[in-house]
């Protein structure tokens, strides 16, 4: 991980802020694009309101859907960028050079590689993150091509390539608030690397630009402060006057700059108009750097000018200051070290998923526990460590969420058991009075009974009720008409007869046809309502079959989470404890230190007090 | 004209100006504290990714459980341009039942507008007709209250039913429209 000076300063909060927070955020800046699967959707909804974990979360449900068929590339390079967010750096690498070994789009691999370049520059890892920038191949969208090139100027300043860095922001010649923030960093980078001069034409461009925005007001006073102390520490007291004057008098950078300022005056021989500033400053809370050596510097301009007595005045309240400051510190540490300050931190701190809450710590109650919070945020170790932390008790509250769901999903199981074993009996019953097998045998019967009918077309089968008695009393009728004894009454019986039977076959043939079609129509409409109720009884037995499986596997499923919560809980609780533990020392190590800067002070002062009595007294000997 | 950058990029962006030039610099932390502090990041982000892990398991466990694929319906909602309707809230009946009535903050409306889609619904239809109201309030042109629904007549069949309900932009009469699409 990159390390940086840690300054403790409010001025260095600002730089020190996150590492990995910045992927998500940038790839929001993505131009908007049509929306092909409603599930991503539902991501980019989560995402585009900063909450990365539950974004996340469904988007990994998603893809274990297939819900996410149309943007499989775009998917996973923005669970790349939530990972990122998330602190997950190691899977964020993974995830982006599974992508760039896999796409052959060159777009989705262009902003892989700056993604997989932002976390080797944040790793530390400037060759390798020097390496991916050079394989991009186009600009890239959106706001992600002026970051791509403060980047690379980041990461041939960090590589000491100064010159290239210089020669890549001459061809940046647009005036955004990015070339602007490249320009002062290769600024600042020049001064320290020994290139003055251009160094401070490079801050002096940025700190006499115009500036609207409270952003760009806030890097012209840093251009400014960065560019006084570097003319400061070439003895050029006149201009560093000048542009420490450039800070306003009611920022971030106010203190820094008022001490700059009486330096710079001091430089010049004007100890009196040095005294402006630091008179200013040394009413302010003693708990920035700046005014603490204000103390120090306001006697040293009264000895300047010979007014030894407001000096030695000076120096005392200085010490006393200094020894009253040093015992609230030590409280802090008692109270830290007793433990529990960091959930005082985060009861007062407002929910949220980006690194936004730190700067709302500032308003933390003045309690001996978190009076010198947002003073050690000035350490990016410790933000990082807060932000876990913070993160670990989220999870925890996550976890026993979840825990009070799967008591309600194992009741669920339960109730469905029992309603399962209270519908056995009535579907057994059911099922036991249904033999759809016997039906169609009966409806195969009446299906041979009607083919045989038509193959010999019996008209008098299909017959209406009243053919049918009629066809039988015919039929009865030509017996007993046989039976009777041969004669010429008989013979005009039975012709009367055969006229009958004749009437009454010619009628039904003439209906027989349509008959048959009616007959076979209901045949057909039997049969396939046989097949509905074959699959109805098939889809019962089958449920009867599966739902004891579903509930089964549910319960697998429940039993099995239950015990991953049960193993990931307490490592989170480990997990917490631990970073308890590295923040209490990492903030009892910052107020040490803290306090050895107001030992140093304070000894300084009483040496410059012993100086004046020595001085006093040596006037009135002998 | 310059442009804005997010707060995030750019507190990262002077990262590499170390303006302590002149700063009294408190020393960086012990060796064995970094590497203390190193060990616990790792965990955290072993511990990070099994918690993603169990949340996805579980968001696909509760999904399954409570809305089984062969019953399920799920109503989205997505805002297409809207430049003619400021959305308040929306009201969901399903056969004149009503199962969601949802107030949006001013991040949701904007997480919409960037092109998000708001899983507005998640619920179980047995198959068969059914009849899904939306009813939109907000303002309309002329920051008028404006209070406008539409209706869908759906035929459940056996699987996932996905509906979108989108509020887009009618530029012919300056007024906006709320479509509703059935996704396949």
């Amino acid at each position: 991980m990159r390390q940086r000076p840690t300054a403790a300063t409010v001025l260095a909060a600002f730089c020190a802020a996150l590492l990995g927070s910045g992927a998500a955020a940038v790839a929001k800046d993505l131009p908007r694009r049509e929306v092909r699967d409603l599930h991503y959707g539902d991501v980019l909804f989560q995402f585009f309101q900063d909450d990365y974990f539950d974004a996340v979360v469904r988007l990994e449900a998603a893809r274990d859907f297939g819900r996410l068929p149309n943007h499989a590339a775009e998917a996973e390079l923005l669970a790349g960028g939530m990972y990122l967010s998330l602190g997950l750096h190691a899977e964020a690498d993974r995830i982006f050079n599974r992508l760039l070994a896999g796409s052959l789009d060159s777009s989705v691999a262009d902003r892989a590689l700056f993604y997989l370049a932002r976390i080797g520059y944040q790793r530390g890892h400037d060759e390798q993150a020097a390496r991916n920038l050079a394989r991009i191949q186009g600009p890239l969208p959106g706001e992600l091509e002026p970051e791509r090139r403060l980047l690379e100027s980041n990461v041939l300043m960090a590589l000491g390539r100064y010159a290239d860095a210089a020669a890549a922001l001459r061809v940046w010649d647009d005036e955004s608030s990015w070339a602007a923030f490249a320009r002062f960093n290769l600024g600042v980078a020049l001064v320290r690397s020994g290139d003055a001069a251009q160094g401070r034409m490079l801050l002096e461009s940025v700190g006499s630009a115009p500036a609207v925005s409270e952003e760009e007001r806030s890097l012209r006073d840093r251009a400014n402060l960065a560019l006084g102390f570097a003319l400061l520490q070439e003895r050029s007291g006149e201009a560093a006057a000048a542009a420490l004057s450039r800070v306003r008098l009611d920022g971030p950078f106010t203190n820094r700059a008022l001490l700059g300022l009486g330096w710079a005056e001091t430089d010049a021989g004007r100890h009196d108009r040095a005294l402006v500033p630091w008179l200013a400053l040394r009413d302010r809370p003693l708990l920035d750097s700046s005014v603490q050596e204000s103390l120090l510097a306001v006697p040293y301009a009264y000895a300047r000018l010979a007014s030894n007595g407001q000096a030695a005045q000076h120096y005392r309240q200085a010490v006393q200051s200094y020894l009253r400051e040093s015992g609230r510190i030590d409280e802090s540490i008692a109270a830290i070290q007793r433990g529990g300050f960091l959930d005082a931190i985060l009861a007062s701190s407002p929910r949220g998923g980006d690194v936004g809450w730190f700067w709302q710590l500032k308003q933390v109650p003045d309690a001996p526990h978190t009076r010198y919070l947002y003073h050690l945020l000035a350490s990016h170790e410790f933000q990082e460590g807060l932000k876990n932390y913070r993160d670990l008790r989220i999870m925890q509250v996550n976890l026993e969420r979840w825990q009070d769901s799967l008591d309600s999903f194992d009741d669920m199981i339960a109730a469905r058991t029992r309603a399962l074993a209270e519908r056995e009996p009535r579907k057994a019953d059911m099922l036991g009075r249904t033999d759809v097998e016997a039906l169609a045998t009966r409806q195969a019967g009446l299906a041979a009974r009607v083919a045989a009918i038509e193959a010999a077309r019996d008209v008098a089968a299909v017959a209406s009720g009243d053919e049918a008695r009629q066809w039988r009393t015919l039929q009865g009728v030509e017996q007993r008409v046989a039976a009777l004894p041969p004669g010429p009454g008989r013979e005009a019986l039975a012709d009367r007869v055969r006229m009958l039977r004749g009437a009454l076959t010619w009628q039904m043939d003439a209906q027989y046809k349509r008959r048959l079609q009616l007959v076979k129509r209901g045949l057909a409409e039997v049969h396939a309502q046989l097949g509905e109720a074959r699959g109805r009884v098939g889809l019962v037995h089958e449920a009867s079959a599966q739902a004891p499986l579903d509930t089964t596997g549910f319960a697998a499923r429940i039993a099995e989470l239950r015990s991953r919560i049960a193993r990931i809980g307490p490592g989170i609780d480990a997990a917490t404890r631990a970073q308890e533990s590295v923040l209490q020392t990492l903030a009892v190590h910052e107020l040490a230190a803290q306090k050895r800067r107001l030992a140093s002070y304070a000894t300084q002062a009483q040496f410059a007090l012993a100086a004046i009595y020595d001085g006093a007294a040596a006037k009135v000997g002998p | 004209m310059s442009r804005r950058i997010p707060a995030a990029a750019r507190r990262a962006a002077i990262l590499v100006a170390a303006l302590a030039l002149a700063s009294v610099a408190a020393g960086a932390p012990a060796s064995g504290e970094a590497t203390q502090a190193d060990g616990v990041d790792r965990d955290v982000q072993t511990l990070k990714k099994e918690l993603v892990d169990l949340n996805k398991d579980l968001f696909k466990l509760e999904e399954e459980l409570l809305y089984p694929a062969s019953t399920q319906v799920a109503v989205f909602l997505s805002v297409d341009v809207g430049t003619f309707f400021a959305l308040d809230s929306v009201t969901l009946k399903v056969d004149d039942k009503e199962v969601t009535n949802y107030l949006y903050t001013e991040r949701e409306v904007q997480a919409l507008h960037r092109g998000g889609v708001q899983r507005l619904y998640l619920g179980s239809l047995k198959a068969g007709e059914h009849e899904l109201v939306a009813l939109f309030t907000g303002k309309g042109p002329h920051e008028r209250d404006y209070r406008r629904g539409t209706t869908l007549r759906i035929a459940k069949g056996v699987g996932a039913s996905y509906i979108e309900l989108k509020i887009s932009d009618r530029v012919a009469s300056l007024q906006p429209e709320f479509v509703v699409k059935v996704w396949e």
